[in-house]
């Protein structure tokens, strides 16, 4: 009974850590509340759509296609909002204001072009690519579900979180083994002194900012298989749930976010096994209870001395 | 004296005239107004919306042909649907139901689709003495016989809904094999009622049947694979998921995804958004899955109003682009605007107490393309009762539907096990 949930709560928690991360390296570089995230990952959702309901392709082909659209439009959002809002006197409250008004139009214009009504795809069609080109090499892969110790779980769970591992190390990698990223955590660390050394720390943010919204949609592109459905509305509870992992693992530390969403992915399944009627209430008690014992998150200690 | 004594006679028998008869039509209004709320967005916007198209299609379709016969008035007048979006959120929902009745002051008050968006309608009407044309808020808490200001339009209330399904499984199920039982249900006011109704009538039945799990979970749920491995260890033959459209989408592909083939499996929307249903869950996913039959599939005989097959005629040319799903939600708003129009041409006046009389009146009398429209005392839907089915494939693997009980209705016979 327990290693169930506890299994599933792993999964599903590499899930949420991709959920999140996003968000975490935008606050961590720009200090700034992106309330829109949600609505991007939903974004990468309807990126998916189109990928498998107008090419007719693999929806995992839309990974790579949903990170590099978002990229760009997260370079060229950046360009036109941020620098203005970080002029101002509170760009924190100021950036809450406004990405929650960026969320509300998001919204609005996906409900316009495609309904309200939920979509999503066969699960059998992630990974379908995989499958075909493993066939075409004289394996037997079996469909349905797959087995870890002796239990079956969804095999878009275990894609989704393999996907999560390679984005998380990426993003490990960009951070500690490219230029870039170590301008990245010069200006995670303290903005004035990376300004006053000469980094161009708009160059990094917009590249940050970019990145951010880019896996933000990777994790959209996964939703349709992990939560069923995506509406255009689905944008609003994704940046709630990503936030409580973010929090959790510690805000500003992109990497904390890993260890946040597993912890949660695994509160969560043993909530929804003892507890199920109250799972709703998680994200709220793990927000209190860690503001409250532990307010600079489960890794916080290390973003400071960063 | 005499001239004096028949003027004054003259008089009093004017007035006394124009008292009795109906208000003239010159005192008609321009329009009538229905004020009512829909959501576009949030978890409710994929039962709303259908539900406030059929609504507007009626209306658009009555307003064509120069309004509604107002009884009060003797004459026709045009129909304005004051609606606003309440986003699915029911704070937003109450403030603007408020102001529909202190600001537009409607003339008729419409609750938007569902018992969670229609509960603080429920409360307002009553305080504003305002008649509630409830669409589809089934919750049992609504009706109460200290409550005159609410009807029911369209779906059965919620504590008589599930009776098909515990009647079968009941009478049915054990000669079937059937002898245990999981009953899942999402923690509203819609599903709650009717998970409380379903194990109460089959503990009624002192049938041979066990409720091995029973388990209400927040009805924001969209992850049952955990849920699901619970429900397989407790090795029922049937298991009842009570949850709204998402919720079903979500069970649904999750059973699917993990391979679990339970040898009954009943859900609501496989039935009633059937459209929707197989969009996301596919139609092998929906084969041998028990379910309410809709009013779609029984073509009911109608006395007013547009049969099924020139309903969805006219559904298919006002929303040809398919955004909003066809279903049993998009049948309710259109018979909303049906009773309405009844009520209109029975009601000798507004005031609200007459809309109800009016209303009640048709109890029993008005035959829609939903079904026999009747009310209990409460104003909760008795009439237009669903039958528990189960969808099939047919040769071209399109989805068809078997009705299983009652066995008066019934077309066909339950596949079980689920092969």
């Amino acid at each position: 009974m327990l290693a169930y949930p506890l299994i599933a709560g792993v999964l599903f928690g590499l899930y949420f850590s991709l959920l999140g991360i996003g968000l975490n390296l935008v606050f961590g570089v720009m200090r700034i509340v992106n309330l829109a995230h949600g609505d991007f990952l939903m974004l990468g959702a309807f990126v998916a759509f189109g990928v498998f309901y107008l090419l007719g392709l693999d929806p995992l082909l839309a990974v790579p296609l949903a990170f590099m659209i978002f990229v760009i439009v997260g370079i060229v959002l950046y360009g036109l909002l941020v620098p203005r809002l970080q002029g101002s006197r509170d760009p924190e409250m100021l950036s809450i204001i406004l990405f929650f008004g960026l969320s509300q139009v998001i919204e609005a214009l996906v409900t316009i072009a495609f309904g309200t009504s939920e979509r999503s795809i066969p699960s059998r069609e992630l990974g379908s690519l995989t499958t075909t080109v493993a066939k075409a090499f004289g394996a037997k892969p079996e469909g349905g579900p797959v087995e870890i110790f002796g239990q079956s779980f969804p095999a878009a769970w275990v894609i989704s979180a393999a996907v999560s591992i390679i984005a998380i190390a990426l993003v490990y990698v960009y951070l500690y083994r490219t230029r870039l990223g170590t301008l990245t955590r010069a200006v995670m660390s303290r903005r004035d002194e990376a300004f006053a050394t000469g980094i161009n720390v708009d160059r990094v943010c917009a590249a940050a900012f970019g990145i951010g919204l880019g896996l933000a949609a990777i994790a959209g592109v996964f939703a349709p298989f992990m939560f069923g459905s995506v509406t255009p509305a689905f944008g609003a509870d994704a940046t709630v749930t990503a936030f409580v992992i973010v929090v959790l693992g510690s805000l500003g530390n992109p990497l904390g976010t890993a260890l946040g969403g597993v912890v949660y992915g695994i509160c969560y399944m043993l909530v929804q096994t003892y507890l199920s009627s109250w799972a709703d209430l998680l994200p709220y008690v793990l927000l209190i209870l860690v503001l409250l014992l532990r307010p600079s998150g489960l890794l916080g200690r290390k973003v400071r001395v960063a | 004296m005499l001239k004096r004594a028949i003027a004054a006679l003259g008089l009093g028998l004017a007035m006394g005239l124009s008292l009795a008869s109906p208000v003239l039509a010159a005192d008609a209004p321009s329009e009538i107004k229905i004020g009512t709320l829909y959501a576009s967005s949030g978890r409710y916007a994929s039962i709303s919306m259908p539900v406030h198209a059929g609504l507007k299609l009626w209306a658009e379709q009555k307003n064509a042909e120069g309004g509604v016969y107002v009884k009060a008035f003797d004459k026709k007048i045009p129909i304005k649907l004051v609606a606003y979006d309440d986003q699915s959120n029911t704070a937003t929902a109450s403030t603007l139901y408020n102001q529909l009745i202190t600001q537009d002051k409607v003339d008729l008050f419409v609750a938007d689709s569902g018992s969670v968006l229609t509960a603080p309608a429920v409360t307002i009407a009553r305080d504003h003495k305002m008649f509630l044309f409830d669409q589809t808020g089934t919750g049992a808490s609504f009706f109460s016989k200290d409550n005159p200001y609410i009807a029911l339009m369209s779906d059965p209330v919620s504590t008589i809904w599930p009776k098909p399904i515990a009647d079968f499984l009941t009478k049915d199920g054990p000669a079937l094999g059937i002898k245990r039982v999981a009953i899942l249900y999402s923690t509203n006011e819609f599903t709650g009622t009717q998970a409380n109704a379903l194990r109460k009538f089959i503990k009624e039945a002192n049938a041979p049947i066990e409720i091995v799990y029973d388990q209400g979970i927040p009805t924001e749920t969209t992850n049952y694979t955990v849920i699901l491995n619970n429900i397989r260890a407790a090795k029922p033959d049937a298991v009842i998921h009570l949850g709204y459209a998402p919720n079903d989408i979500a069970f649904l592909r999750n059973v699917q995804d993990l391979g679990i083939k339970f040898p009954m499996l009943f859900s609501i929307y496989a039935g009633l958004e059937t459209e929707l249903l197989e969009k996301n869950v596919g139609a092998k996913g929906l084969e041998h899955v028990f379910t309410y039959v809709p009013p779609s599939e029984m073509a009911y005989p109608v006395n007013f109003g547009m049969n099924i097959a020139d309903y969805r005629k006219a559904w298919d040319k006002k929303y040809p682009d398919g955004k909003i799903e066809f279903g049993f939600n998009s049948v309710a708003g259109y018979t909303t605007g049906l009773v309405i129009e009844k009520t209109l041409a029975e009601a000798t006046s507004l005031d609200q107490m007459e809309l109800r009389r009016a209303v009640f009146s048709l109890s029993g009398k008005l035959k829609t393309l939903d079904g026999t429209f009747a009310l209990d005392e409460m104003g909760g839907q008795v009439g237009e009762l669903t039958p528990l089915g189960q969808i099939a494939l047919n040769d071209h693997g399109h989805i068809k539907f078997v009705a299983i009980y009652p066995h008066d209705v019934a077309t066909g016979k339950p596949v079980y096990p689920r092969p």
